[in-house]
């Protein structure tokens, strides 16, 4: 394997991934449900939405489930604040290790440009996706996975699948 | 005491928002010393340059599996309650549907959701516009509703284990995810090795 030098630093994989088991187990033990992460954003995209047209999200077949009718706002969830957590917890770990680096990841021999705009495509690609599936890598695959639920098996096996079939096909934003 | 806490009344919905808190910010320090704040690092995987992903993913979801059995053999943890009412509802064409384009979101954008949030406090720009089309794309979602609102609520198997539909006990499935993954990390070695895409 060749030295990868923004790879260089970070915990043994296995130690991580053991590490972020026992946050997911004792999530699971005080709860009874997973981590999470696309609720959240699709619920900061509902509020942005509300604020632009009140009436028509509010009258929305998808985005009523988050403004029912004298219900809590709907950044007042307990996935809102986990993923406001993830932010502190990351940044603490950023700061921690001195490892705050603005820039643009992408291959050697891509453009800023042409990384920026796969990264907005994928992004909405990818929302899209979380939406139809109920849930993304953190809900779904980890939560899902650990669980051994069908429908989160099904999902993470997709998700890989496709994943590896596509990269061949975008190898330059990467290579 | 015998969890899930949450859902014995042990503690009210305000605790709760305190507890998201907290396991949010262990899980986005975590994230972070994986790696997980470089779009490189996630997509390195697909080109099997470095394997983390797989690592890390693998060996978290056989943690948190094996630790809420053995929970629950010594007393302290109450699957069934987890069955009956808090386990993720599958609904299968909708989510191998979502699957096909989250991995396709995935390995072009460079991030998943959270790991985007990981990204953005490590600075990196492209983890913003990742979020920001992801935004965008919920938006697009929700205005297109009427036309697959069906679909979205179809094929429903309601809380369905692997176990459950392979008739056999938990702990034999298990058993099974626990060797695969054992497989998975003895071939992500060779896969390092390999590098295709590199040559």
């Amino acid at each position: 394997m060749r030295e990868l030098e923004y790879a260089r630093g970070f915990w043994n994989p296995y130690v991580a991934g053991i590490a972020l088991g026992l946050v997911l187990l004792l999530t699971f033990y005080l709860m009874g449900t997973g981590l999470g992460a696309s609720g959240a954003v699709a619920r900061t995209a509902a509020v942005i939405a509300h604020e632009v047209a009140p009436t028509a999200v509010e009258q929305n077949p998808y985005y009523k489930e988050f403004y029912k009718p004298g219900g809590k706002h709907p950044l007042v969830n307990w996935m809102v604040i986990e993923v406001i957590g993830v932010f502190i917890g990351g940044l603490t770990a950023v700061l921690t290790a001195r490892r705050f680096r603005p820039g643009v990841g992408r291959g050697p021999t891509a453009s800023v440009g042409l990384r920026l705009g796969m990264a907005f495509g994928g992004g909405i690609i990818g929302g899209i996706g979380t939406r139809f599936a109920m849930g993304c890598t953190s809900g779904q695959a980890l939560s899902g996975g650990a669980t051994m639920v069908v429908g989160s098996w099904v999902f993470m096996m997709t998700v890989f699948a496709t994943a590896f079939a596509a990269a061949y096909f975008v190898r330059r934003e990467w290579s | 005491m015998s969890g899930p806490l949450y859902l014995v009344d042990a503690f009210g919905y305000g605790t709760s928002l305190w507890i998201a808190l907290a396991v949010g910010i262990l899980f986005g320090f975590v994230l972070e010393r994986a790696g997980f704040g470089d779009a490189r690092n996630l997509t390195n995987i697909f080109y099997f340059r470095d394997m983390r992903v797989l690592q890390v993913m693998f060996s978290a979801m056989v943690t948190a599996m094996v630790g809420l059995i053995v929970l629950s053999w010594i007393g302290l943890f109450d699957y069934s309650m987890l069955l009956d009412s808090s386990l993720l509802q599958t609904y299968l064409w909708p989510q191998l549907v979502g699957g096909i384009l989250f991995g396709l979101g995935f390995v072009i954008g460079g991030y998943c959701p959270g790991t985007s949030a990981v990204g953005i406090v490590s600075g990196k720009l492209d983890a913003l516009v990742y979020l920001l089309g992801m935004i965008a794309g919920i938006w697009v979602f929700a205005a297109g509703f009427p036309a697959w609102s069906d679909f979205y609520m179809s094929s429903p198997l309601g809380r369905v284990t692997l176990w459950q539909e392979f008739g056999i006990s938990r702990e034999l499935m298990a058993a099974a995810i626990v060797v695969m993954a054992l497989m998975a990390f003895w071939l992500a070695g060779l896969a390092e090795e390999w590098a295709p895409y590199d040559k």
